[in-house]
């Protein structure tokens, strides 16, 4: 992304031109250390210490990687373990799925389909902790306008305790999510439709392409490389998944919905438990960090091409 | 004069003739697929507006109406004098909320806007590394930087301040905004700069008389971002501040007692926590999908 910048030669002496940016970039560079880098090395340390704030104040002796054997070898980190990846499936197929069809949907010029792109970034900027009251609310299994709704147009929901039962826990916790997400994921494909010029599209179309096979040959090719970003992207905010999980289930039914970061935060935060809780946090650091890895590849060829 | 009209619309029609059939059929067909698109943009508003119109409307009834699903009903404003003042007050949280949002954005902006504008007018070493560092920095999860400042906050004796918010908020903020900014500048005339430079302007004044005004849009829509970010944060309060500093989003927990959620409440106070942010976003809302993905979608 840097080889996009323009740079044009400027005089002057080489000493002021080559601690000039870094003058304009400390004070911001010094935030951005002391608020992410810190914290994460004090996290990774603390990961080799036995640490109960409910013993101690300080941190306690070294113990090794037994924090990271605890965290393998524990059933209940394997298991939000699990609803994380259920979770980030989840919400990634549907709100990746539900944002196609609606850039689809919306991408032509209709005064309708303005006003719905113009609109499309509300869900969005909802804070997610009240996106988790606000489903819980509606999906009220004796009150619940949603829940009225689907048990009118679906016998069988009738009988649905949406937030009792694991799997539909699971389904509105990622409901919550996609309600954000698909919109302004939508938002960003119809950026990527708008580059594809209608050239492309007519020239199949006057090869006696369908409307089918012009999606499946033309745009979706096309696409392709965007939609790779925005899988990674929803992906890696999904595996951060916390304040709808603190406002809409708490972790439960017993530990349905229980993802990584909160179970991080019951370790640290409800149990005291410091020196495992970071031990924890590093894992997720780490399996972040793939995916981070894969998303800027991604972007980085998005960006060769 | 009639008849020349007439064959001279003929002709070309006589010709068009089997191409307008055809298109007529497409006719058929498209107003078939425009009336599908039509229903299907409908529900794709209702998905959109649907919670956000119910929430509204929840938080305006009164209390024996909350857990029906009428639409009609006296309004009224018994929920908001609760959570102001009344049983369940949240006029503190709000406070705070605003404090602490406002004074993140007045602290990242100055350091965004240098980092921007070293990012985009200079080519140094680590110029490369440090931009993807910036990336990067938004895939750290939250607990492993709460966790660390839970315990140094307690140390400090800063645990629950406005302070300690306003610091891990800059871990989000400012590599987000640097990131925006830097898109802007890069969008600016080189050549007012350079005019500026011959007439002796110094670097001091340079950043503040003429960067500065020309990147006004840009900081405004940073410092919307900065706003929402900070607003709608839920975790680091989570964390850091459970009582003095409390900020809104973690309030809501408040209205969920022991005999059941406050539901006209809650619908009262996510109003309060949801509306500003609806406005800011429709302000900003062209920079939403860059914003979100970094540069990535242009």
């Amino acid at each position: 992304m840097a080889a996009t910048t323009v740079q044009r030669p400027r005089s002057r002496s080489p000493l002021r031109k080559h601690s000039v940016p870094y003058l304009h970039l400390a004070p911001a560079l010094l935030a951005v250390v002391l608020t992410t880098v810190y914290p994460l090395v004090s996290a990774l340390i603390t990961s080799f210490r036995h640490w109960r704030l409910n013993e101690t104040r300080e941190a306690g002796e070294f113990v090794g990687l037994a924090q990271y054997q605890r965290v393998f070898t524990d059933d209940t980190f394997f298991n939000s373990a699990l609803v994380t990846l259920n979770f980030t499936v989840i919400s990634v197929v549907l709100s990746v799925g539900l944002g196609l069809c609606i850039a689809l949907i919306l991408n032509n010029r209709t005064r309708l389909s303005a006003l719905t792109k113009a609109l499309l970034i509300l869900p969005f900027a909802v804070a997610p902790a009240l996106k988790g009251f606000s489903w819980r609310f509606m999906l009220n299994p004796d009150t619940g306008v949603y829940d009225k709704m689907l048990d009118s147009v679906l016998p069988f929901a009738d009988n649905i305790n949406w937030l009792g039962d694991p799997f539909w826990a699971l389904m509105v916790l990622a409901l919550t999510e996609v309600w954000g997400w698909a919109p302004l994921i939508a938002l960003m494909l119809l950026g990527g439709l708008n580059s594809i010029s209608p050239e492309v599209r007519e020239a199949a179309r006057i090869d006696g392409a369908n409307a089918w096979q012009q999606f499946w040959r033309v745009t979706f090719p096309l696409l392709r490389p965007l939609l790779l970003i925005v899988v990674f992207l929803k992906a890696v905010f999904s595996v951060k998944i916390f304040d709808q999980v603190v406002t809409t289930t708490g972790g439960g039914p017993g530990r349905a919905t229980e993802s990584l970061n909160f179970f991080a935060y019951s370790q640290g935060f409800t149990f005291l438990d410091i020196g495992y809780a970071s031990a924890v946090s590093w894992v997720i650091v780490l399996v972040l960090g793939v995916l981070a890895a894969l998303y800027l590849i991604a972007m980085a060829r998005q960006e060769a091409k | 004069m009639t008849d020349t009209a007439t064959k001279l619309a003929k002709h070309p029609a006589a010709i068009a003739a089997p191409v307008r059939r055809q298109r007529r059929r497409r006719g058929g067909w498209a107003i078939g697929r425009a009336f599908l698109r039509v229903l299907a943009t409908l529900a794709i508003l209702f998905f959109v507006l649907f919670p956000i119109f119910w929430m509204a409307l929840t938080a305006f009834k009164p209390a024996r109406d909350a857990f029906s699903t009428a639409v009609l009903f006296t309004p009224t404003l018994d929920n908001f004098l609760a959570i102001f003042g009344g049983a369940s007050d949240l006029t503190g949280a709000l406070v705070n909320s605003v404090l602490i949002a406002v004074a993140t954005t007045i602290v990242s902006i100055p350091l965004a806007l240098l980092a921007a504008y070293a990012f985009s007018r200079y080519r140094f070493p680590g110029h490369r590394g440090m931009l993807l560092a910036i990336v990067a920095t938004q895939f750290i999860p939250g607990v492993a930087i709460a966790l660390p400042f839970l315990t140094l906050f307690r140390s400090l004796g800063l645990i629950d301040t406005h302070l300690a918010l306003v610091v891990v908020n800059l871990s989000l903020v400012v590599p987000y905004i640097t990131w925006l900014l830097k898109g802007f500048v890069d969008g600016l005339p080189l050549e007012i700069e350079e005019a500026a430079r011959l007439d002796g302007c110094t670097q001091v004044n340079l950043l503040w008389r003429v960067i500065t005004p020309l990147a006004a849009p840009g900081i405004f829509v940073a410092a919307v971002f900065s706003f929402l970010l900070s607003w709608n944060e839920f975790l680091f309060p989570t964390f850091l501040a459970r009582t003095e500093a409390e900020t809104l989003p973690v309030a809501l927990m408040t209205l969920v007692m022991p005999e059941g959620v406050a539901w006209g409440q809650m619908a009262a106070a996510g109003l309060l926590v949801m509306a500003p942010m609806l406005i800011l976003a429709l302000l900003v809302r062209k920079h939403f999908a860059e914003g979100m993905t970094m540069g990535a979608v242009k």
